[in-house]
């Protein structure tokens, strides 16, 4: 298993192009491996739009001693800068190479395996689309997208050109999380009536749908606005936007129920085993937020989003709480171990999160979940349908909180049943050339 | 005319101001459809009234709106906008607009308008797209080929199929990306051609992945190409063929990747053994067993790890061998498989290797047993417990504590009495006390909580929880666990412990946790007849038993545990006489202490003097009497104190009494150089508490604390006091 036909090294070939003066877009066939990472190889990472978070995920990645991480893209050139410094450190070398351009990216690096995208939530559909068709594997943080129609976009994708795909929500990879799980499955609580899923109490499910005061637009080697934008609507630059300011905005924001509901309802989907499906009925409730929703899926099983203000229900973020007849069980960040009904239930807990991770090869390590699928070729933890369908459902909670009135959804049909204004909701036109 | 439009717009200015201020209403009422027309008319009217105009229209508009609309797709800030709304209205109308603009546009506008009509799936768009395939704009064709591939009929495949080999670079990708949208649209025998055309092309290696599944998929059999796949030597077909398989139910699956795996590289059989193993199919387990026996060590813990998925008994022998093996890496994923395959046969084989096995297998046996958290293994444990080996012995005599359904106490007794080895003594002694805990009943009555304190073990933050925890018991917690979601964080970063003095049943108790443990707020029994037999076993232990069975009954608590301790202080043996004694001196209630005061009065050994000192400093605050009475207890064995090491003790103690007399018996050790420390923490903790009375007093304490001390922190905590007086 030689694992470049090529003897002449990325870094060897760099260094002798800039002596003669050769262009810098390389042919693929210099040291492209043909999309090829087999078990006992390392995976070659690159970035795209790698902010605080993104950081977060990176530090997580980089110690993998399988992982070298080679170059960042990203349309602010200070954010670019900050995580070559923080590579550059790691490798104790100068070799991590900044891009502006994405296509550009894609296109140059085609040594790269895997890409972690971590942009705003804005471009995590289209950036990943790109990434995967461009024939590389994609750690995308959440949310997985901002209509049904993008999420049913990064299935079709990754299944036509058999890519591995997971989105950052790691507290599928979890203990806790997973004992609950496997607590539901397992039918210790009973036949499970009542989920509970936390929303972020803050901002609102109604998003902004102004502008901010146009300000000065820097130069495109500073900030490229047009790129920063994306698919979304145009709108003037201000400096907000692209230290975080962009949440709580329709065309980049997913709202409250998005913010947390993309942990949580995937993580409420996979215990009751609604992963390849999503809510088929959204009761609306007439606040700013949705707390209190009830969302209902085909099996029966209700599911209440919570904002949980005064801290009843869970005393940490991301929280999940799930009822039976024999008991609950609940999680949320900062547990150290889970919420139960009775102390009892905690007895098995090692042994359920060991037995989970032997049945389904999956370790409690969100980003090693990913590498080991990214050579096994097997399916992630949090894979393109699981995300696709809880956001749908996340979607769908948000529109019904914008209509405000009840909806009826159908999976199969992936539209809402006779609401021809709520289907108007499941795609947005997107801004040229930014098309799926 | 415009003196009809102009209000009409001020209207519609007034609407639009919800929209583009913050947290405006997403819906518009339908109603409002003409007001947002007329701004998109209005020339006066800025981009971004226009922008939000488009955007609330995609959210009612009707026929109606579409000719405003269609009239933006030309203009190259508003294209985006009109179809953003156009995009959403159902009428065909829309798709006639869209199709006239195709021939007046350029560039981005162009390419919006055919994302567009893909979005819609606009038949009548196939042939103008087609055209577009080869335009000299890349980005144009790229455009023309997506928009097809979503129309995706038979017509859309065709022109695209012819395209597809003069294409290049990106352009030929979107191609392909066009073909794939028709076969997964179209399927059947126009899927087949489809994928069969893009794997003959040159294309990159992400095509030929997914053409290569379509491939196999689409046929009718499609296992001649999987089998054919599978023996590439592209890895990139290699690994979408195994990928593949894991999608198929055919059956035969399983024996072509079994077949395919000899003389493959290792990594190649590492992904056919996952595969295997993500089919779950026990028709592979001959394969696994093949692999896992012999061969690459990488390879050998696939297929052990593939295993558990599978849970078919016939695993079990292969990895009860490979606990064996010589090569370590080998054994830890043999047991990890072990642990982790479920069902009863697997249960057997673990007991088959205890009861059978040689003491090396015996103890991996037990292991196993812990960690597959078997039950009804009693029988097979206490033969274990019995047998020749001292190390299997100890073994299962410490496992018998862990169980649940619990083996009879008297013969957990008679295990400890027939213990060879100390190690056997100490292991029985733990599974006697783990049981009389355990099986401890909670006595019901009044709980009244003193104090509660969480916070870190060392130097640290803590947190006066009292009240806290009063709360959680009023509202029916009987157990309370020492965590930050129970009480916050005090001290980020570091281990904490939760500390509860409690009133249970008149009897006070003290109880220390780690983070993660509970406190049980109940007094508890051990059931009587526990206690019994151990105090009948008494007589017929030699001495080193009768001191672990005290420790026992030390676990044991309640007033029959004590009186067998009383009983075991006047023993012949000297080593038995004085556990009992530190035992009975040790006693976690207060009813001991005026016993535990009459020796520490009359001991004439120090041994026994000392102990029953220290257990009456720790008793005296344990009274439910007054803080004068404490201190008149503190003050009848202060005589007695002969040590440095419980002069500080009782210094702690009297810490907690804020009187004047406490104060001065604090300050009078302020002179001792050996305990001065402690007297200034004691000196300053009673200031505290009783300023701002006699304030003469403490000035003077502090003042000496001030003068004396050289710790930098005590100078600081008395100075702060001090200013407070």
């Amino acid at each position: 298993m030689s694992k470049n036909t090529s003897k002449l090294t990325r870094r060897a070939f760099l260094k002798s192009a800039a002596v003669v003066g050769l262009p810098m877009i390389v042919p693929a066939t210099v040291f492209g491996r043909g999309g090829r990472v087999a078990p006992s190889e390392r995976i070659i990472l690159g970035g795209v739009g790698i902010g605080s978070r993104g950081t977060h995920d990176l530090n997580w990645m980089l110690p993998e001693s399988d992982v070298q991480f080679v170059a960042t893209c990203d349309p602010q050139k200070s954010r670019a800068e900050k995580v070559k410094a923080l590579v550059d450190k790691r490798y104790g070398n100068t070799d991590c190479k900044i891009y502006h351009n994405t296509p550009e990216f894609l296109a140059e690096r085609t040594d790269i395996d895997a890409l972690l995208v971590t942009t705003g939530d804005r471009w995590h559909a289209m950036a990943s689309i790109m990434a995967m068709r461009a024939g590389k594997d994609v750690y995308s943080e959440k949310p997985s997208s901002m209509t049904v129609a993008e999420g049913r976009a990064v299935v079709e994708t990754a299944k036509r050109y058999r890519r591995i795909y997971q989105t950052g929500t790691q507290r599928l990879s979890e203990g806790n999380f997973t004992f609950c799980n496997e607590m539901l499955r397992l039918g210790r609580l009973g036949k499970v009536h009542t989920v509970r899923a936390h929303i972020a109490p803050w901002d609102a499910a109604e998003m902004r749908h102004d502008w901010l005061p146009a300000q000065p637009l820097p130069s495109k080697e500073e900030v490229d606005w047009d790129a920063w934008l994306g698919p979304c609507p145009w709108r003037p630059y201000n400096a907000s936007y692209c230290s975080g300011g962009w949440r709580g905005f329709y065309d980049f924001h997913t709202s409250c129920i998005g913010e947390w509901g993309a942990h949580t309802f995937a993580s409420c989907q996979v215990a009751i085993g609604a992963d390849k499906t999503a809510a088929v009925h959204y009761s609306y409730v007439p606040n700013e937020s949705g707390d209190g929703m009830v969302v209902r899926f085909a099996n029966g099983i209700n599911m209440v989003l919570e904002r949980d203000m005064d801290k009843k229900i869970w005393k940490g973020s991301c929280g999940v709480r799930y009822e039976g007849p024999e008991g609950w069980v609940a999680a949320a960040d900062g547990y150290s171990i889970p919420d139960v009904s009775n102390p009892a239930m905690l007895g098995d807990f090692r042994k359920l999160v060991y037995d989970y991770s032997a049945r389904t090869q999956r370790p409690m390590s969100h980003v090693r979940n990913f590498l080991d699928c990214v050579k096994s070729r097997h399916q992630t933890v949090a894979n393109p349908e699981v995300m696709h369908y809880s956001m749908t459902t996340v979607h769908a909670a948000n529109i019904c909180m914008w209509l405000k009135r009840d909806l009826q959804y159908d999976p199969i049909k992936e539209q809402f049943v006779n609401d021809e204004q709520a289907n108007r909701f499941l795609s947005r036109a997107m801004r040229e050339p930014w098309i799926i | 005319m415009i003196k009809q439009r102009t209000p009409l717009i001020l209207v519609a200015a007034a609407l639009l101001f919800s929209a583009v201020t913050a947290y405006g209403q997403t819906v518009p009422p339908a109603s409002q459809q003409d007001e947002l027309i007329a701004v998109l008319n209005a020339p006066d009217a800025s981009r971004q009234q226009k922008a939000a105009a488009c955007r609330q229209l995609s959210f009612i508009a009707t026929k109606r709106a579409i000719p405003t609309l269609a009239s933006l797709l030309a203009d190259p800030d508003l294209n985006h906008m009109a179809r953003y709304a156009l995009e959403t209205i159902p009428d065909p109308a829309v798709n006639d607009a869209l199709l006239k603009a195709l021939d007046t546009l350029q560039g981005k506008p162009l390419i919006g308008v055919m994302g567009s009509l893909g979005v819609r799936g606009e038949t009548r768009a196939v042939a103008p797209l087609s055209e577009r395939l080869t335009h000299q704009d890349p980005l144009v064709a790229q455009a023309a080929a997506r928009a097809l591939g979503q129309i995706g009929n038979a017509e859309a495949a065709q022109a695209l199929s012819r395209a597809v080999s003069g294409a290049a670079g990106d352009t030929r990708l979107a191609v392909a990306e066009g073909l794939f949208r028709c076969a997964e649209t179209t399927g059947g025998p126009t899927a087949l051609g489809i994928y069969d055309r893009l794997l003959q092309l040159k294309t990159p290696h992400q095509v030929r992945a997914g053409a290569l599944r379509g491939a196999i998929l689409a046929r009718e059999d499609g296992l001649d190409l999987l089998t054919t796949s599978l023996q590439s030597e592209d890895y990139i077909l290699f690994s979408s063929a195994v990928q593949t398989a894991i999608e198929m139910s055919d059956a035969r699956v399983t024996q072509v990747l079994s077949a395919a795996l000899s003389g493959l590289p290792a990594d190649s059989k590492i992904l056919i053994l996952g595969a295997l193993a993500e089919r779950g199919d026990p028709a592979a387990l001959p394969t696994l067993v093949t692999a896992a026996s012999r061969g690459n060590q990488a390879v050998r813990i696939a297929a052990i790890k593939a295993m558990p998925p599978i849970a078919n008994a016939a695993a079990l022998g292969t990895l009860v061998t490979l606990i064996k093996d010589p090569d370590a890496q080998i054994v830890q994923a043999a047991q990890t498989s072990l642990v982790a395959l479920p069902g009863s046969a697997a249960d057997q084989a673990v007991l088959g290797m205890l009861e059978r096995g040689d003491p090396e297998s015996q103890l991996q046996a037990l292991e196993l047993i812990g960690q597959r958290r078997m039950t009804d293994v009693a029988p097979a444990l206490l033969k274990a417990a019995r047998g020749n080996d001292a190390a299997v012995r100890v073994a299962s005599i410490r496992m018998l504590g862990d169980l649940e359904d619990a083996v009879q106490f008297p013969v957990l007794i008679e295990l400890l009495l027939g213990a060879r080895s100390v190690q056997e003594v100490r292991a029985a002694e733990q599974t006697l006390s783990a049981v009389c805990t355990r099986d401890a009943r909670p006595l019901p009555g009044q709980v009244t909580i003193r104090k509660a304190v969480y916070g870190a073990v060392g130097a640290g933050g803590s947190a006066d929880v009292t009240q806290k925890v009063a709360d959680m018991v009023s509202s029916g917690a009987a157990a309370i666990e020492a965590s930050n979601a129970s009480f916050g964080d005090p001290a980020a970063g570091v281990v904490k412990q939760l500390k509860i003095e409690f009133t249970a049943n008149g009897v006070t108790q003290s109880q220390t946790v780690p983070e993660g443990r509970r406190i049980t707020l109940l007094t508890s029994v051990t059931p009587p007849a526990y206690v019994n037999d151990l105090s009948a076993a008494m007589a017929q232990a030699t001495s080193q038993q009768k001191r672990a069975i005290l420790r026992v009954l030390r676990a044991a608590q309640g007033s029959a545990a004590l009186d067998a301790v009383r009983t075991a202080m006047k023993d012949s043996d000297a080593d038995v006489s004085s556990d009992a004694t530190s035992i009975f001196c040790a006693w976690p209630s207060a009813e001991v202490l005026p016993e535990v005061l009459a020796l520490a009065r009359t001991a004439t050994e120090l041994k026994v003097k000392v102990v029953a000192l220290r257990g009456a400093i720790r008793l005296i605050p344990l009274e439910n009497i007054t803080d004068a009475e404490k201190l008149a207890g503190f003050k009848a064995i202060l005589p007695l104190i002969q040590r440095d090491d419980e002069t500080r003790l009782l210094l702690g103690s009297l810490a907690e009494i804020p009187m004047p007399e406490a104060l001065a018996i604090t300050a009078s050790y302020l002179d001792n150089a050996a305990v001065r420390n402690e007297a200034c923490f004691a000196v300053i903790a009673i200031a505290e508490k009783m300023a701002p009375n006699n304030q003469a007093q403490i000035r003077e304490a502090l003042q000496r604390v001030l003068k004396t001390t050289t710790n930098a922190e005590v100078k600081k905590r008395a100075a702060q006091v001090l200013e407070k007086v």
